[in-house]
């Protein structure tokens, strides 16, 4: 594969004498939303965290975007934006303040509004952070994500407590980052998310990755080996008529 | 490098924003240190020089001297007549609560013109707890002093021997000058430790710094807006307390406004040090309030900021001076009443500088980002 923008060989991280994450290798194709699933303990975050340059890596190699995140922490940063699991901003600075700070972490000048506008907060630029609503709060982490125009994007369980208005805007909106030709690498625990939002998933569990491939794919191959589900008469469930009563808009002041 | 300081100054400028946005920082910062110049300056601008005693005054007598002998004391700066107070029992009461340091008894004698005298003649008493016997003996000196006056209208003599004091154009230290310069290290203290002790560990709580880290921000860019912003702060609040002070409580600056500024702002830049040391290593509030408070309230008490350190036994002041907040109050004065300037207080700044290297060695290794 010779468009991969971030190569993963037998990484490996230990905890007291326990692996985390033990040995896993996978690759990340230029401009694909690639997931990372797996139940609670599974190694995902540890493992983002390590292509993040958040946690040493103690053993195996990461090359993203051609640099050893081992050896250039500082250079991997300037390529990558992370969005963290619950983003939280200090009180009392706006959002637009809150832009040029995040700008001005990379040593760059932005137009902060128009980043602000990007994520439909346009209007909010002169409110409060400690204003915002959840998802709002996750739209603004991703603009500040973005300011620099990173290559990789990280996002780690992102719809994590959000209501499901706020999750289809949020897989929208990384979407939309996807076709502006940033990869992204997320985890979540969320399988419809998966199937919706990821171009390929790996299924991590115990720190190893246990299976890679399309969501399709993997649906597919279950069913070769004979699965079956209870059929389903319903043709909708009921989030479908959540969405149908209360809309598809985004319910937030 | 251009775009490394380009990152501190929006930094230190949202950090500012946000200090004129935020009612409780403003407290602490501006408010919280002026209650103490009131507290401490209305209690030490009441012994300016003068020396005055509370006493009672029983008058047991009639006669007409001894009414107007009252009337003069009453009148006098030395002696202030505790006038609720008339009959022996609750003087008494009062001077065992130390609320007037004496009772000055006129028997019903005094101020008779005995027989065959010309002129009228007494015996006044001094009433003194054991406790306060050198309050009592200076009392009855003021008094044998006032009686000696009279004495000379009555019977005209000479004598041989007298003394006069005179005075000299020389000003010594108020204690107020003590207690403005502590109070000035108390609020660098506030700002300078408290304020980074009780941020850090929220924001670290909230993964705000960890997000930080996932930017090439560096340490060193993160403490130096830190260090802007709370000087910028610390002016602010030092300046609103030389106001109050000069204007409140007759302080007399004798040095230059720029050097006390400077020297301001090199101590806060030290002494915030230590709060980044504290806030910076500690993982959450638990670790960080007791560490803080260990270090800085026996500073508080040894370094001068609530009573002068020449009150202190020999060995202690020698120990004493070398910790971080001595130089810096010891300077402010210096520089503020003793009239002094910045090449002269090159001991003051040596030490700062000391301490400024020290804490920033250990602050910059202890750092965590989480």
């Amino acid at each position: 594969m010779t468009d991969a923008i971030l190569k993963v060989k037998d990484l490996r991280k230990v905890y007291d004498d326990k692996a985390a994450v033990d040995g896993i290798s996978f690759e990340v194709k230029k401009g694909e939303i690639f997931g990372i699933l797996g139940p609670n303990g599974a190694g995902k975050t540890t493992t983002l965290e390590m292509i993040e340059t958040m946690r040493e890596i103690d053993g195996g190699t990461i090359i993203l975007d051609g640099l050893n995140v081992a050896e250039r922490p500082n250079a991997v940063k300037r390529i990558i934006g992370v969005q963290p699991q619950s983003p939280a901003f200090q009180d009392k600075t706006k959002l637009i303040e809150i832009i040029e700070l995040f700008a001005a972490a990379y040593g760059e000048k932005v137009n902060a509004q128009s980043f602000l506008d990007e994520v439909d907060l346009g209007e909010k630029a002169n409110s409060y952070a400690e204003q915002l609503s959840g998802g709002q709060r996750q739209r603004l982490s991703i603009a500040t994500a973005l300011v620099h125009r990173p290559k990789v994007f990280f996002m780690d369980e992102p719809t994590t407590g959000l209501d499901p208005q706020a999750r289809r805007n949020l897989w929208d909106l990384t979407r939309e980052v996807r076709d502006r030709g940033v990869t992204v690498l997320l985890t979540t625990h969320y399988m419809d998310e998966a199937e919706v939002l990821c171009d390929r998933v790996a299924i991590m569990d115990k720190g190893k990755i246990i299976a890679l491939d399309t969501p399709k794919n993997l649906i597919k191959q279950l069913l070769k080996r004979g699965f079956k589900k209870e059929q389903q008469v319903e043709q909708a469930n009921l989030e479908d008529v959540f969405i149908d009563m209360t809309g598809k808009g985004l319910h937030e002041s | 490098m251009k775009r490394a300081l380009y990152t501190v100054i929006v930094f230190t400028r949202l950090n500012t924003r946000r200090f004129f946005r935020d009612r409780l920082a403003q407290f602490f910062a501006i408010l919280f240190p002026l209650i103490f110049l009131f507290v401490f300056g209305s209690l030490s601008s009441g012994d300016s020089g003068n020396v005055s005693f509370h006493v009672a005054l029983l008058d047991q007598s009639k006669t007409a001297f001894a009414s107007k002998f009252t009337e003069q004391i009453k009148t006098s700066k030395t002696f202030k007549i505790d006038t609720s107070v008339t009959n022996l029992t609750t003087a008494q009461d009062k001077m065992s609560k130390s609320q007037i340091d004496g009772i000055i008894v006129l028997p019903s004698d005094f101020g008779v013109v005995k027989p065959g005298q010309a002129y009228p003649s007494g015996q006044a008493q001094i009433l003194y707890n054991q406790s306060s016997s050198g309050t009592g003996q200076t009392l009855t000196s003021v008094l044998q002093g006032t009686f000696k006056q009279l004495n000379t209208q009555f019977v005209k003599t000479q004598p041989p021997f007298s003394v006069v004091g005179k005075q000299l154009n020389k000003k010594s230290l108020t204690s107020f000058d003590y207690t403005f310069s502590g109070l000035l290290g108390f609020s660098i203290i506030g700002l300078g430790v408290f304020g980074p002790v009780n941020v850090f560990p929220e924001l670290k709580k909230q993964g705000i710094l960890r997000r930080l880290h996932t930017t090439p921000l560096r340490v060193w860019q993160y403490f130096m807006a830190t260090m802007f912003s709370q000087a910028a702060t610390g002016a602010i609040s030092i300046a609103i307390q030389f106001a109050v002070a000069i204007k409140l409580f007759h302080l007399k600056v004798d040095g230059n406004y720029l050097e006390i500024a400077i020297f301001t702002m090199l101590s806060i830049f030290m002494i915030l040090g230590i709060g980044l040391a504290i806030g910076g290593w500690a993982r959450n509030e638990r670790q960080a309030a007791p560490l803080s408070n260990i270090i800085v309230f026996p500073m508080l008490f040894l370094s001068g900021t609530f009573f002068p350190r020449f009150l202190m036994p020999h060995w202690l002041q020698t120990i004493t001076a070398y910790l971080p907040l001595t130089p810096v109050i010891d300077g402010l004065r210096l520089l503020t009443t003793e009239g002094k300037n910045l090449l002269q207080i090159g001991p003051q700044l040596g030490l700062i500088a000391i301490w400024f290297v020290v804490i920033y060695a250990i602050a910059f290794r202890v750092f965590k980002w989480e």
